[in-house]
């Protein structure tokens, strides 16, 4: 017993002994990574020395935000609300938009094969472009404002959202959608039926969760003139004036806390397991 | 030797075993029955010390299992219903994680083994039969193969004690007719104690010397298995079934 259990040993050592292959692979791939991150560096312009010098500035701007400018918290509290709205509005037309489109793009339900890859590629298109970069092209289409952010956070939150809910779908167990197609029900009944009672708490967890993400990605979004909070912040920054910009960050940080307690305290009453 | 002593385990209120004693000698096989709900997983997971018992001790020698730490663990080996192995490793280093006990921990985090805990490992798994799968991965194994290597880790661990919770209720009857043999075959070879719950009656009475019966949290049986009677299930599992239909 012993010695079948040995030879078996030597022969697994033999294996990895010896100037294999896989062996001369592992330090080719060992080599090529080191070398991905040689470049980075490179690239991405770390240097330590920068921010050695730059943090002692950053304390000295803190040290001179104390006391913060309360005078101005209705306005910010304007521009923040205008910001909660733009996510709120932006989410729920992604939302309602994705519905449909989670159908064209989901390979076991789609009522339009021939649609299914096109569908696909139209969400990544705009899962791969941030609501950012559209809201700075929807400023120059139809203005500063909020409006632009509406339209920039509902246009890549579609893209993700739908994918996110086709995934869902084409993981889902078909049997109960093919027991109700069983009974002679059509297809958007069946769906209806059998599908939605299975993938709406999934759906409407997804869904809070982007307006969680919305919310704390709007607030930059005034940095390119799309309305909210995002513009004081910009204006602050320019003017130096440190007690503003902070007293805008801890709003900011405070209403973001309130707004996730509140969402998960939602997916709690909402989704029951 | 293996004493557990007046055993009692309540959640919210309701006692899941009350009082239960039973002994496990070395070398002894010793199957657990009783209907669902009976207290079996309650009963394993003190005597594991996984749970820790309101009242009574488990002893192994001079030991109380509930305040084993670390890696004193290692002289009770459990063995469970669905493996538990790590699917993406080997058969092999699945074996190895029985020496997880004994060894340094570096050796662990690095899965870098000594010769002769290696050679351990292998052995264990050609006495589950499982020698020539050895570099295979776990979970292309059968589900009577994956068991067979978890209990050839519960070897590689050099217990005094093996628990098996229901080792063989997702298996087919042929490969857990071969698991409670290998079993059988431990408690005898390395005068092992092994504690087994089935839900077969029949194979508790084809390998185990003695059947401890568990209904309501009570233990109502505790005899070899040749008496193991009419009686004596009935007792058990009520007056409505019958032991030769098992």
């Amino acid at each position: 017993m012993a010695s079948r259990a040995e030879q078996a040993l030597a022969d697994l050592e033999a294996t990895r002994r010896g100037f294999t292959a896989e062996r001369v692979r592992f330090w080719i791939i060992c080599a090529v990574v080191l070398a991905f991150y040689m470049v980075s560096w490179d690239l991405a312009g770390v240097d330590l020395h920068k921010l050695a010098t730059g943090l002692p500035k950053l304390g000295h701007w803190l040290a001179s935000a104390w006391p913060p400018k309360l005078d101005e918290v209705p306005l910010f509290a304007l521009r923040i609300a205008e910001t909660v709205a733009m996510a709120a509005i932006g989410t729920t037309l992604a939302t309602l938009l994705a519905i449909p489109m989670a159908i064209v793009a989901s390979r076991n339900i789609t009522p339009l094969p021939g649609l299914y890859y096109p569908a696909r590629w139209f969400l990544n298109a705009l899962r791969g472009i941030d609501s950012f970069v559209f809201a700075l092209l929807f400023v120059a289409a139809v203005g500063l404002g909020p409006f632009a952010g509406v339209l920039g956070i509902a246009l890549h939150t579609w893209g993700s959202a739908a994918k996110l809910f086709a995934d869902h779908v084409e993981n889902a167990n078909l049997g109960p959608f093919e027991a109700v197609r069983a009974t002679g029900a059509g297809r958007f009944t069946a769906i209806a039926y059998a599908l939605v009672p299975d993938i709406l708490p999934v759906m409407l967890s997804t869904t809070l969760f982007w307006l969680e993400f919305n919310i704390r990605a709007s607030t930059v979004l005034g940095v390119v003139g799309a309305g909210g909070i995002g513009q004081e912040l910009k204006n602050s920054m320019d003017l130096l004036d440190f007690p503003r910009l902070f007293t805008i960050i801890a709003m900011i940080l405070i209403v973001v806390t309130l707004l996730d307690q509140l969402s998960s305290w939602l997916r709690k009453r909402l989704i029951r397991p | 030797m293996i004493d557990a002593v007046g055993l009692t385990k309540a959640f919210n209120g309701r006692a899941a075993i009350e009082e239960v004693s039973f002994a496990v000698r070395e070398g002894e096989f010793v199957a657990v029955l009783g209907p669902s709900g009976a207290g079996k997983t309650t009963l394993f997971r003190c005597m594991t010390g996984l749970a820790v018992p309101d009242r009574g001790t488990v002893r192994i020698g001079d030991d109380d299992i509930a305040a084993l730490r670390g890696r004193a663990r290692r002289r009770v080996a459990v063995v469970f219903q669905q493996f538990n192995l790590v699917s993406r490793l080997s058969a092999f280093e699945n074996v190895l994680a029985g020496r997880l006990g004994h060894v340094q921990a570096w050796r662990g985090w690095l899965r870098r083994f000594e010769r002769a805990d290696r050679l351990l490992a292998l052995e264990c798994l050609d006495r589950v039969g499982l020698l020539a799968q050895a570099m295979q991965r776990a979970d292309t194994l059968s589900g009577g193969q994956q068991q067979r290597v978890a209990i050839a880790r519960a070897m590689a661990q050099r217990p005094s004690l093996i628990v098996a919770d229901e080792p063989v209720a997702s298996l087919d009857p042929a490969a857990g007719a071969g698991v409670l043999e290998l079993l059988q075959g431990i408690a005898r070879a390395d005068g092992v104690g092994v504690v087994c719950s089935l839900h077969q009656v029949q194979l508790a009475r084809a390998y185990a010397d003695r059947i401890v019966g568990l209904s309501h949290g009570r233990i109502v049986i505790d005899a070899p298995v040749q008496r193991f009677d009419q009686p004596a299930f009935e007792r058990l599992y009520g007056a409505t079934a019958s032991l030769s239909t098992h």
